[in-house]
């Protein structure tokens, strides 16, 4: 009955193999709750320009303007035609509780070209709204 | 008769598959929605109207001219590589009282225009402006 045994112990400790598989699963389930910050994604994948500059935002922007390399322009997570962009900021800017912390943030690919840029920079300006940042990421290596 | 009584088993821990499952969900959607890109922001006012952005002439702002992505900018007249540290803290010592007012031609993408800033903030200029890039040619 040697065999029989064998099966029968190996059978019992089963759960038992799996516990160091757990222990790397916590670990990295940790790590990741930890490290990781949960944010909205974009609507289209933008790799924003590389810079030294460490500021960071104090609060959320009121409204997020994304740009891809495309051309194609998000509001909000919505499309949006570049002539269309003034009236919305318009209508949002009125409707803000808080009218000193609205600003906008634009998050542009590092890769496209400014005058794609200018027509949006344009459309903010003549909505009337100043307080306007550009979204870039940290150069790795030099923090 | 004596009694049969049955010894309980010492080891009837529950079964760790359900746990492992849970686990795994969990771990799953934190590495899908963990984002580890290091977001900054740069603040670029914009003036109310074109008009106010005439201090953009006054002398001691240093007015630079990027004209195509090839890491070179034009400063009164002549080319500076942005690799070329000493050139660059000359003007830098020379203008900076002042604003470094940076402005750009057809085709300049984003990233050459941080990559200059950096470099100027990086031999000291204090004061970098970058909105005049973002301007309408002919608020310019």
């Amino acid at each position: 009955m040697k065999i029989g045994e064998k099966y029968a112990a190996r059978n019992a400790a089963n759960d038992d193999n799996m516990v160091p598989l757990i222990n790397v699963v916590f670990l990295m389930l940790v790590f990741f709750m930890v490290a990781g910050q949960i944010q909205k994604a974009d609507p289209i994948a933008v790799m924003p320009p590389h810079s030294i500059n460490d500021n960071r935002a104090v609060t959320d922007p009121s409204i997020e303007i994304v740009l891809g390399t495309d051309g194609s322009l998000y509001v909000d997570d919505k499309l949006f035609v570049i002539d269309d962009v003034q009236v919305y900021l318009e209508q949002q800017f009125a409707s803000a509780p808080d009218k000193e912390a609205f600003w906008v943030q634009i998050k542009a690919d590092g890769g496209i070209s400014l005058e794609k840029l200018r027509p949006v920079f344009n459309q903010v300006r003549l909505a009337g709204l100043t307080k306007v940042s550009l979204a870039t990421q940290l150069e790795r290596g030099k923090e | 008769m004596p009694l049969n009584l049955s010894q309980p088993k010492r080891k009837n821990a529950i079964s760790l598959t359900p746990l492992i499952d849970v686990v795994f969900i969990l771990l799953l959607f934190f590495m899908l929605t963990s984002s580890f890109v290091p977001w900054r922001i740069v603040d670029t006012p914009l003036s109310m109207t074109p008009d106010t952005q005439k201090p953009v002439e006054e002398k001691d702002n240093l007015i630079l001219t990027l004209k195509q992505n090839d890491d070179q900018v034009w400063v009164e007249g002549q080319a500076v590589s942005f690799s070329d540290q000493s050139r660059l803290q000359t003007l830098v010592a020379d203008h900076n009282g002042g604003i470094f007012v940076i402005k750009a031609e057809e085709g300049v993408t984003l990233q050459t225009l941080m990559h200059l800033a950096d470099r100027l903030k990086l031999n000291g200029a204090k004061t970098v402006s970058i909105a005049n890039a973002f301007a309408m040619p002919e608020t310019k």
